[in-house]
């Protein structure tokens, strides 16, 4: 069996590669282990609005409901406001993964992709150090599929790439460890997602309240697996909900562990091989979310792979393209949001009260660095030297 | 007596694959949904047990 591409993984980034890949005419193929594509849904399930104005899912299915904005709360118990007027069209959706990643699914089955399902690839055929496919297993047979070009879209784990040489292990301190509850017959009124922070809460993380609509809530935590022990994640969950009025008095419905790379993103391209979403670790390194990304590099990707089948060339340099459009694309948000992340984690619960007490009644659509940081230290004045390496990261992603 | 070695209780995984991203020996795989450990691979650095966010790995002694 011969393929132009053959893509590893059926989540968002991996049918978005494969569907902008097939509508140039080449000939792919999506593998995926699982027994239904999306399924478990691994995922808090909230993403950005902006993906609207994308066009790359039909109809409204995927929809649980709309966000008007984000509520931050501070260790005591601060509250800080995004409102919609204020966060502009980064108001979000909660959807449904299962239903969501099959829309993508179908979209790229649309534009001519195959899609086998519970068939893992186990390595790469490898020929004259050239990458020549995948060796598969599909329930106890074993063959091999041969292709031009692989696509790593198999998610955190991200093997493939390992398979080609490109270290993808993840330090413990760049991977959010999760678990989340899906609540149901939660009697609480909300529109906004909202996050709690706080190193007693969810040690180099948060945990997340989204509404699904009908009193449905997906209530989640993400702490980093550098200081979490064993069984953690869902410990402090388990005390959080506990403590919340109204959350313990639900119901769950679904239960879920996840794991969110906040690492810095890797090398995606090598000759015959290219690595999208998750496995590009092209996730947000301060809120773990890797929808968007995973959306709009997976279109690069596929673009990129349709014209190197054009032109039969699969090298290094041709499908370096793809690396060029994701860094212009969101590339540089990424590095920016680490060296943010990393200062983050210094800050102690004190400083993030007073950070919120300063942000309380700030107007958010005046924004603007420097007015910013003058509400900041105005009540705060101790602030001004913790957010001195934030000024300074804002900065240079100016210039660069 | 070596030491302790990484073993998934696949009555409580569910399958995040948080430990095979940070294992350094690429000693875990996804095994008919369940992490499972190769044991000759692992140098017991513990780092999967405790990313893991159900408690679902603990150390053996072989
Ligand atoms: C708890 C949690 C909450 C999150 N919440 C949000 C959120 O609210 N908003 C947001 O934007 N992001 C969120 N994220 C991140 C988001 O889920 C990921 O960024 C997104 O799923 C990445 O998509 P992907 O296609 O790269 O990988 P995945 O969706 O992980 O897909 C990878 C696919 O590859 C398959 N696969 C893996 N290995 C193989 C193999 N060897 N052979 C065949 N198939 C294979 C898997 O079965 C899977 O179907 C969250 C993550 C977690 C863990
Ligand atoms: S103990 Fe270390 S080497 Fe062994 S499986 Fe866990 S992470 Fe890998
Ligand atoms: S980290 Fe725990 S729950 Fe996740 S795959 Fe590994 S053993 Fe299973």
């Amino acid at each position: 069996m011969k393929y132009d591409v053959v893509v590893v993984g059926s989540g968002p980034a991996g049918s978005v590669t494969a569907r902008f890949a097939a509508e140039t005419g080449a000939k792919v193929l999506i593998l995926e282990r699982r027994v239904e594509v999306g399924v478990p849904v691994l995922c808090g399930e909230g993403i950005s609005q902006k993906i609207d104005n994308w066009g790359m899912l039909e109809g409204k299915r995927w929809i649980a409901s709309k966000m008007d904005g984000a509520k931050i709360y501070a260790p005591d118990g601060t509250m800080v406001t995004l409102s919609k007027e204020m966060a502009g069209n980064e108001t979000g959706y909660v959807v449904y993964r299962d239903i969501f990643d099959q829309e993508l699914a179908r979209q790229a089955a649309k534009a001519g992709a195959k899609l086998m399902m519970k068939t893992e690839a186990t390595e790469l055929l490898v020929d004259n150090e050239q990458i020549k496919g995948v060796k598969v297993k599909q329930f106890d047979e074993e063959f091999e599929i041969e292709a031009d070009i692989v696509v790593g879209a198999d998610g955190v784990e991200s093997k493939v790439g390992q398979w080609a040489g490109i270290n993808t292990v993840l330090k413990p301190n760049d991977l959010e460890t999760c678990a989340q509850y899906t609540l149901t017959n939660v009697d609480y009124k909300s529109d906004y997602c909202e996050f709690y922070i706080g190193k007693k809460i969810a040690p180099g993380g948060y945990v997340w309240i989204f509404p699904k609509g009908k009193g449905i809530f997906n209530v989640g935590i993400g702490i980093l697996a550098s200081l979490s022990e064993s069984g953690m994640a869902l410990k402090l969950l388990d005390n959080f909900i506990a403590g919340h009025s109204e959350l313990k008095k639900g119901e769950p419905i679904r239960l879920l562990a996840g794991a969110a790379p906040v690492a810095k993103p890797v090398e995606t391209v090598k000759d015959n091989l290219i690595l999208v979403g998750d496995a590009a670790r092209h996730v947000d390194p301060i809120t773990g979310g890797g929808l968007t990304t995973a959306l709009e590099g997976g279109k690069i990707a596929g673009e990129t792979i349709g014209r190197a089948i054009e032109q039969q060339m699969f090298d290094e340099e041709t499908l370096s393209a793809y690396e060029t459009g994701w860094k212009e694309a969101f590339g540089r948000k990424l590095r920016r949001d680490y060296l943010v992340k990393e200062i983050l984690l210094d800050f102690d619960d004190k400083t993030l009260n007073m950070l919120a007490d300063s942000l309380k009644d700030y107007k958010f659509k005046e924004f603007s660095t420097l007015s910013l940081v003058k509400a900041l230290v105005l009540k705060h004045p101790t602030l001004l030297m913790k957010l001195k390496p934030l000024l300074k990261v804002s900065k240079e992603s100016k210039e660069d | 007596m070596g030491k302790p070695k990484a073993k998934v209780d696949g009555e409580k995984c569910l399958a995040c694959s948080g430990c095979i991203s940070v294992c350094p020996q690429d000693a875990i795989s996804m095994c008919g949904g369940r992490a499972f450990v190769m044991v000759d691979k692992c140098i017991s650095c513990a780092i999967c047990i405790q990313t893991c966010p159900v408690g679902a790995i603990s150390g053996e002694v072989y």
